[in-house]
């Protein structure tokens, strides 16, 4: 059976409580048994002697006098008498025949003291003289401290009470506070997931105990989840709105095609049409690479030798650099050892690089690629003589879907940078944009 | 002989897209929608070339693949897929897909790697390596790696004669920009700008300043084609 919460910390407080008060009922009733005890100890012994002594004076007269005279008709507690050897009462008060055998002297002992009438299973505390060929019995049934036990009792009793009550008290107190404060983590929570992203639990004991914790936790959880919210409102913003522009382009040819009269403008329409397909297609792919090597592990990288990539793609853009009529030029330090690296992606990142200084830095200049290895790893760089990227603007360069101004009127999407920082970063590194003096050096820093 | 296509794909009208251009290309084709049909239909080993759509239900394409492989069809398989980044096109060749194209693609994209690899079935079902390919009259000399047309030498560098035989080992077949980037330079990704059109651009001059003939044809929309002009 499952309790639920406020029974189970309920039925936690009323054993703690009823622990706490037992031990202390327990502990008094100890101390209280132990004082009785002693009084009856000591009252015993000294009546005792007192009759001892006067058997000693006087003999038999007069300790039966003195019984006599200490005999009480209404105390029915009072042991007081002399047995003979084997235990039977020659006269006093006292139980028939003693239960203690064989009779023995002792100064004082706890035990049931006969089994006749009132004296069956009742304890006393009594002593045991021997006097003359007799026995000297004198004690008290433990009337006295029966009457405190059952006092001690109804305390338990009480305290048992008390317990409970405190215990449920405890437990809906505790309940509600702890309800009072999860009800308000959970109350965020809930706004949170309906969309009032600025929600947040507000502390209450400064940071200081478990739910103030969990509540600057949460709260920073929150945070995160706002901006990664922002971040992709941001991006599915910017992606619905850069969408757009090559949309309006393939509808415009679409319908040129569709109004077209003769042909010939059909047919031109209709190749419009497929490049702009191509190019919203190579738009999503990159844009799917992008998001990918943000997640990618390492388990797809080769070695390979730094030079050998560059080599390669320079081999396969050196006729295009030199149709653009621009020099290219290659510079691979000696001895960079082969590295770790995902030989697609890096290669498709510097072709980014190239394809960017061909169609900014336009004809003319020298298009400079070089890997060396210097501050921050290895660092692939590609340098143009082209137009540059103002200091200013090179953030946003970088971003997803960001062009500059004057590249408005070209096409692309805004992605080719993007592509490139985000292949840095899955090899650990960065891409940097700085200023070749004049044109725009970008390189791609790997560590070593 | 007819040859025969398998072409497994889901989405009814890609598979109908598919079905109505490769009959027209001369092909005989059967479509099925699930990989357990596909499985199915190939294991009879009557077909010259399987077309899969990588995500189908049922069995996956790539699974469905490994199967039809494991019951020793060796029949060339071309896969399909929405998922076009670098990482899936060399997953998806290295489970044992001949080919991998991209969705959406052009037609003629597709038809030049059917073509190709029907080609290459060809050549490795017919004995003995060839040593020398001659196209009208361009003649290779593949041990020697030599070009000549009309008896003359043409001089080529290293990357244009390897562009130049791979056209020619594709002779009369049309050869996309992207097979040739993949083939010839292993990069799986789309540079872009037309890199291959100024090397193809290249190497035509060499094979056609001088000659009255052009071998090296544009198929716009396409690739290229090495062939004698018709």
């Amino acid at each position: 059976m499952r309790l639920s919460f406020t029974a189970r910390l309920a039925v936690l407080a009323i054993t703690l409580a009823l622990i706490s008060s037992l031990a202390s009922v327990f502990l008094i009733w100890n101390g209280i048994h132990n004082d009785a005890i002693a009084a009856l100890r000591r009252d015993t012994v000294e009546q005792a002697q007192d009759f001892v002594s006067v058997y000693r004076s006087g003999g038999f007269p007069a300790l039966r006098e003195a019984i006599n005279a200490a005999r009480d008709p209404d105390d029915d507690t009072l042991i007081l008498a002399v047995l003979d050897a084997r235990g039977r009462r020659v006269m006093g008060v006292g139980p028939v025949t003693a239960a203690v055998q064989p009779l023995a002297g002792t100064p004082f002992s706890i035990a049931v003291p006969g089994h006749s009438a009132q004296w069956t299973g009742r304890e006393a505390g009594f002593a045991i003289h021997r006097v003359g060929r007799y026995w000297l019995m004198t004690g008290r049934l433990l009337d006295d401290w029966e009457q405190e036990q059952r006092t001690i009792e109804h305390v338990v009793g009480l305290s048992i009470l008390l317990a409970i009550v405190t215990g449920i008290a405890t437990g809906l107190v505790v309940t509600r506070y702890v309800g009072r404060r999860l009800n308000r983590i959970t109350d965020v929570v809930e706004a949170v997931s309906g969309g009032d992203f600025a929600d947040r639990v507000e502390t209450v004991a400064g940071g200081r105990d478990a739910f103030d914790r969990l509540a600057i936790r949460l709260n920073a959880m929150l945070d995160r989840i706002e901006q990664l919210v922002g971040e992709l409102r941001a991006v599915t913003d910017s992606l619905a709105h850069d969408l757009r522009s090559p949309l309006a382009r393939l509808r415009a040819r679409a319908e040129q095609a569709s109004l077209a009269e003769d042909a010939g403008a059909r047919e031109a329409a209709l190749s419009g049409l497929l490049v702009e397909t191509d190019m919203m297609m190579r738009m999503l792919t990159t844009l799917l690479e992008i998001g990918r090597s943000a997640a990618m592990g390492r388990d797809r990288f080769v070695m390979a030798e730094p030079g050998a990539i560059l080599e390669e793609l320079t081999e396969l853009y050196d006729p295009v650099v030199e149709e653009a009529r621009m020099a290219l030029t290659l510079d691979i330090a000696p001895d960079l050892p082969a590295m770790a690296v995902h030989r697609e992606l890096l290669s498709q990142a510097l072709a980014n690089l190239i394809d960017n200084a061909l169609r900014h830095a336009g004809s003319g200049g020298t298009l400079a690629l070089s890997v060396s290895r210097g501050d921050g790893g290895v660092r692939f760089a590609v340098a143009d003589r082209g137009p540059g990227i103002d200091p200013a603007d090179r953030e946003e360069a970088i971003r997803r879907f960001g062009r500059l101004d004057r590249a408005r009127s070209q096409p692309g999407a805004g992605l080719g940078l993007s592509l490139v920082d985000a292949v840095a970063r899955l090899h650990g590194g960065h891409l940097e944009l700085a200023d070749n003096a004049p044109g725009l050096r970008a390189t791609i820093v790997i560590p070593a | 002989m007819t040859r025969k296509i398998l072409v497994v794909e889901d989405d009814a009208a890609t598979a109908a897209y598919l079905a109505k251009g490769l009959a027209e290309a001369g092909y005989s084709v059967e479509t099925c929608g699930n990989g357990r049909d596909g499985l199915f239909l190939a294991s009879e080993g009557v077909f010259d070339l399987i077309v899969a759509d990588r995500m189908l239900p049922g069995i996956d394409g790539l699974a469905m693949l490994s199967a039809i492989r494991a019951a020793g069809i060796t029949a060339p398989a071309l896969v399909l897929s929405a998922l076009g980044t670098v990482d899936d096109r060399i997953d998806g060749l290295r489970a044992g897909a001949d080919d991998y194209l991209c969705k959406p693609f052009s037609f003629g994209e597709l038809s030049a790697r059917v073509e190709a690899l029907m080609r290459r079935t060809d050549r490795s079902t017919t004995s003995g390596k060839p040593t020398r390919i001659n196209v009208g009259d361009l003649e290779i000399d593949l041990l020697g790696r030599q070009v000549s047309r009309q008896g003359r030498p043409i001089a080529l560098g290293a990357r244009e004669y390897s562009i130049l035989e791979y056209l020619a080992r594709h002779a009369g077949q049309v050869v996309t920009r992207t097979m040739m980037l993949e083939k010839i330079w292993n990069y799986h990704f789309d540079p872009g700008s037309n890199v291959v059109d100024v090397h193809v651009g290249r190497l035509r001059r060499k094979l056609e300043e001088g000659f009255d003939s052009p071998i090296l044809h544009t198929v716009r929309g396409a690739g290229y084609r090495l062939a004698p002009a018709a």
